[in-house]
Parts: structure tokens; sequence; C-alpha cells
């Protein structure tokens, strides 16, 4: 009797599964969505959920976002994305750097499938990695800092030493040092993208040496925000706000709009013109965006970084225009010329003004 | 605060999280119970600590019904091992496991929110003392009461009869219950006890030391406390200096970053697992001191149906 109850019940799953597979062939796209943190009201997954809610919004039922959060990266989460080609997933979206080889194996075996990766710099036909030039918006949180710190003294709490967070640490000391030469920047990394208890520890631990501005610096959770407001440091962070942890010291947010970006990759994926390749976006794509500044930048300042921000937008500016020195104090950026993109996107050293030495 | 008296102090806060935990899990070593499940017992009550606290803004509270959490895990462990003698390290493990789901389950609604810690002691004349005042007497009530637990602890296990009775379970379990003890009863307790402090060390955690929640923000420091136990070779000052050691690693590491010190940051963030092995491999070297001190029937399982 017992087994027969559970044959039926078997039978039944393996047809539900099977219409399912049918109606969603004939109709909606499925889209697989791998998050490395889990989803909440702020932070990197935020951002991305944001960004395929609009996605959603304008495909309705033709879409349908299949989400898995907070998984490690490794062999789990190559395990999770080929169950979800498995699955029928057909446009796969990859939220965190590590899970980069693995979805690039899964994209070369499976070439009907598009699969966009964030963080990342290996390409392929159907595989596309996307970046924000978090940069951009760091040079205008350092302008802001330069002109609220007394110390002189900034203070980076920051995940792991990879180009896309040593660059816009980078970004955000040129920003500070642009405004006033004597600016020091010191760098925390926790090798960790989650242990909310040291990002906390050490953002107490630049404090007790003397920085008066943080930035939280791929920190998915207000740890390092909320210290801010509490031994009265201005903070900023990346990708969402933060400012209800922090009322009077936020300093702003460089946020992150991936709407743009997803719409336009969906709508290629199923045009059928899907085209890999290094996607790496900033202001002039509206993706990198710096808002909620905080009052105490005086109306000047806030006019000079507005100038700043339409002239990098414009393309007129770049944050890597020399001359840039190196922590050594030679130059690697000669007056008059620019970084070249590859450079900064695989960039390995600080610039002048971070006293931090860099992990290698 | 300069940076030296933020070292100071700060380890004294990040210590009591693994002093909490460890000094639990020695009771329960000491009645012969390896718990492993020390991680997922902690997330647990990180969990319901915070969401209590959040919801009713009452730290004791919070503090409370997480230590309840912690016991509601451990029994778990202890109903499987202890009644239905299942294996206590697959057990632990297992327990360990779905208290890391669960934790995030209770939590899902809180991901990623804050609350106000509490305010930190303040002594006349102590507290305003340079540098031992900041360092010493401005830390929160639970640095103290986890010190002072610590003291009775040690008096308990080596002084009482209920430590004795606690002791004779993990020694020797049958001799125990020839005398009388009732073993399945001193085990169950023990567990329990292990659990509260879990329990506590958790919403330390989370409310305290972190005052926010965020899955996975335990991140490893149940298993130090587990590896602490070893460490100490089950002494309870050792225990204690073993914690303070901890803490003082792991903070360092902090500090030598933002101070400038060319080391890399990788190896610093590997130091507390570094030293754990370390510590281990030396204090197994010499296996004749490890047995000396190890409960002799620790980890065993124990059906009470011999004859008395």
């Amino acid at each position: 009797m017992k087994l027969n109850s559970l044959k039926k019940m078997a039978l039944a799953a393996a047809l539900s599964v099977a219409a399912f597979g049918a109606t969603a062939k004939a109709e909606t796209l499925d889209i697989g969505v791998l998050l490395p943190s889990p989803i909440a009201d702020v932070g990197w997954s935020h951002a991305l959920v944001e960004g395929f809610n609009t996605v959603k919004e304008k495909y309705g039922d033709k879409v349908n976002f299949n989400v898995v959060e907070n998984i490690q990266e490794g062999p789990d989460a190559d395990r999770i994305m080929n169950k979800m080609v498995g699955d029928g997933n057909k446009f796969l979206l990859l939220g965190s750097f590590g899970y980069m080889n693995g979805g690039l194996k899964l994209a070369q075996r499976n070439p009907d499938l598009s699969f966009i990766h964030a963080s990342g710099y290996k390409t392929a036909k159907n595989f596309s990695p996307f970046t924000a030039k978090y940069f951009e918006g760091a040079y205008l949180m350092g302008m802001a800092a330069a002109e609220l710190t007394k110390t002189k003294k900034l203070g980076v709490v920051s995940a792991f030493a990879i180009p896309e967070l040593i660059s816009t640490i980078n970004g955000f000391t040129l920003g500070a040092r642009s405004i006033d030469p004597e600016i020091t920047v010191d760098v925390i990394w926790i090798n960790s993208w989650f242990d909310p208890a040291k990002a906390q520890a050490s953002a107490k631990a630049l404090i007790a040496q003397g920085a008066d501005i943080l930035f939280s610096n791929a920190q998915d959770t207000p740890s390092v925000v909320s210290v801010g407001e509490e031994e009265g440091a201005y903070v900023f962070n990346l990708n969402s706000s933060m400012k209800e942890y922090a009322p009077t010291k936020y300093l702003g947010v460089v946020k992150t709009d991936w709407a743009p970006f997803f719409t336009a990759s969906v709508e290629a994926h199923m045009a059928g013109n899907f085209d890999g390749k290094n996607e790496w976006l900033g202001m002039k794509e509206n993706v990198v965006v710096s808002e909620d500044w905080n009052s105490d930048i005086s109306p000047e300042m806030m006019a000079k970084i507005k100038a700043v921000e339409a002239e990098i937008a414009s393309g007129a500016r770049h944050v890597y225009d020399g001359p840039i020195f190196n922590q050594a104090g030679e130059e690697v950026v000669a007056a008059g010329s620019r970084l070249e993109d590859g450079a900064i996107l695989g960039i390995d050293w600080h610039v002048q003004g971070i006293n931090s030495p860099l992990p290698k | 605060m300069t940076p030296i008296e933020f070292f100071l102090a700060g380890t004294m806060s990040a210590a009591t999280v693994f002093l909490l935990a460890a000094l639990g899990e020695l009771v329960a070593e000491k009645s012969g119970m390896l718990n492993l499940g020390v991680e997922g017992m902690m997330a647990v009550a990180a969990a319901v600590g915070f969401v209590v606290t959040y919801q009713t803004g009452n730290h004791f509270l919070g503090f409370a019904i997480a230590g309840i959490a912690g016991i509601l895990v451990s029994l778990v462990f202890a109903v499987v091992s202890i009644t239905f003698l299942a294996n206590q390290v697959a057990t632990g493990l297992a327990v360990g496991i779905l208290g890391l789901g669960l934790s995030a389950l209770i939590g899902k609604q809180h991901e990623s929110l804050t609350i106000t810690p509490p305010g930190t002691l303040n002594i006349p004349i102590l507290s305003d003392i340079p540098f031992i005042g900041p360092v010493f007497f401005q830390q929160n009530i639970v640095v103290y009461l986890t010190i002072l637990l610590a003291i009775a602890i040690s008096f308990c296990l080596n002084k009482t009869r209920l430590g004795l009775a606690i002791r004779a379970a993990g020694e020797n379990p049958k001799a125990a219950e020839a005398l009388s003890y009732r073993v399945k009863m001193i085990r169950y307790g023990s567990v329990a006890f292990g659990g509260l402090l879990a329990g506590f060390a958790g919403a330390y955690a989370s409310t305290i030391y972190t005052p926010l929640w965020a899955d996975g923000m335990i991140a490893g420091r149940g298993w130090i406390a587990v590896a602490l136990v070893v460490f100490g070779t089950w002494k309870t000052g050792r225990i204690f200096l073993g914690a303070y050691l901890f803490g003082m690693v792991s903070l360092g590491e902090l500090v030598a970053q933002s101070l400038g010190i060319g080391i890399p940051s990788q190896l610093l963030s590997a130091m507390p697992f570094i030293v754990t092995i370390i510590v281990l491999a030396v204090i197994s070297s010499n296996g004749a001191r490890l047995k000396l001190h190890a409960p002799y029937a620790l980890g065993e399982t124990y059906d009470g149906s011999e004859p008395r």
C-alpha cells in the first residue's frame, strides 16, 4: 500500500515536471541566477536582483527567473550551474568572480546558451563578463572625503586583492589627492567576501589608527557602515545605498544599476545575436551612479564633484589620466597620457598615497 | 583610543566569543560527550538572539532566548547520541550542519539588518584611568561575566561533587554508574549546558560583538572553540589563555595591516588556524600528556545496559 502511494507520487511528480518542461519550452525563457551571498535589502546581490527585476517587468511572462542565493564559489557552484543548465535554463547570470572557470567550461559545452558573469575577465562567444567601473564613482567619493577629513587619513576595509577592488581603492585615493595631496590611505584586506565581525573590527582598527573616513569596499553587509555612524567617521560603500545605517555619517553611495545591461543582454539572446565580450560599464552607460551625498559636503565641493562627474561621463576626463605615481614613487603614467583599459583591468599595484603594502 | 589600546580592548571582546563557546564544550567533553556541532548551535542562537533583540529592543531577552535556542539544538544531539546511541562525531557534524541551515532560515527576514549595541560598563574612577581604563574597564558586562564563569566552572569541575560526577561520567561511565550516578542524565545536563553557553556565544557575536545578522556570520568561530578545548588540554585556565591568544591573533592581523606592517594579509588571515595546527601538533607529540588530561571515555557511546 505504502509502496503504491509512493509510486503514484513519483509518477505524478514526473508527469508534472514533463508538463512544466513542455510549456516552458514553448513560451518562456528560463534564466538561471547564481548569487554568492543571501539576498538582503542592501548589497551586491540586492543590486543584481534589482537589475533583473527590471528585466522581469519588461518581459513579464516571457521570462522566468530561477534564483539560487548564497552559493560558495568552488565545486558546489559548478554543480549547481550544471544542474541549472540541466533544468533547462537557457540564459545564466553568474553573480561572482569565482564562478568564472566553471561557468566558462559550461558555456563552451553549451554553445546555444548565453552567460553573463560578474567581475571576471575571460570571454567566449556566449560568455560575457561584466564589471562596473567603480573607480569612477570612488574618485568622486575621494574628492568629498578630502574636504571632510580632519586627520588626512582615510581607511579602506576591503575583501580580496583582485584588480576590480584595487582599481577602486586607487580611484578613491587619486580623487582624494586631487584635492589634497597630503592625504594618505590605509587598507585592511580581510580576505573574505563575507565576515561581518572581521569587517567591523577592521573598521575600528582603522579609526584607532586615526582614519576619519571609511570606505567599505565590496562588503555586502552594513558592517563597516554602521561602525562609521557609531564612531563618528564618514563612510561610503558600493552597489546599493546604506544610508539608513548611517543617517548622519553617510558620505554617499557608488551605486550600480545593472538594469540597462541585463535588459540588453536578454534581448540579444532572444534575438539570437548574443555576442560575448568584456562588458566594462561606468558612468557613461549610467551603470555607475553616485548619489545620496552627505549634506556636510560644501556646495562648492559639490559643484566641483558634479563637474568632474560630467567630464568623466563624457570621456573628456579619465580617472587614470597621468601623471600617476606608484607606491614607490615611480611615474607609471606620464602626464598627458592615460592608462590603457587592459592595464586597469589587470591592475596589481597601488598608487602613491596608499600606505598599506598590496598582498601579492 | 590609540591603536595599542584598541588592540588590547578588542582582544578582550573578540576572546569572549571563543571563551564562552569553549567553556560550554569543555563541560560537555568532560562528561564524555564530544559535540562537534558548536558552530551550528552558535549560528542558530545568533540568529534567534538577533531576531528577538531586533523585535523587542531588549538585549537581555535576546540573550536569554538565544541560550534556550542553544540548549534546544544541543538536545537534538543529546537525544540522538545518548538515547539512541548514535556515533557522537557523526551526530555532532550533522547537527552542526543542520544548525547552519536552520540559522539561515530563522534569520532570512532580518538579513543584513543592524541593531544598536548595548552600552559598555562605565565604572567610576577605574574607567577613567588612562590606558588601563579603556582597555580593561570599558567592556561590555558579558566580557566580565564570562571571566567569572570560567572561574566558577573551574571550581565546579575540580572541587565539587557535581564536578566529580561529570568527570566520572567522562572517565569511566560504568564505574560512575556503579557508584549510582546516573550517567545518561549527567551527560544530558552537560550537553545542554554546552548548548546554553554556545547559545550565549552566538548571541554575543550577533548582538554585542557585531550587532548585525548576516547568514554565515559565525564564520568558523565555533570550530575554533572546539579546537580550543583540545588546545587547552581540557583545563579551564589554559582554555582561558588560549581564547585570549586567539582573540589577539585574530585582531592582531587587522591591526598589523592598518599599521602597514608588510606581512602578506593572506598569511595573517590564516594565522588563527595555523596556530591551532601547530599547537595541536605540539600537544599531540606527547601522547601520554594528552591522554592524562583527555576524558578517558570521550566520544564513546554509553548504552548503560551493563549490570550494575
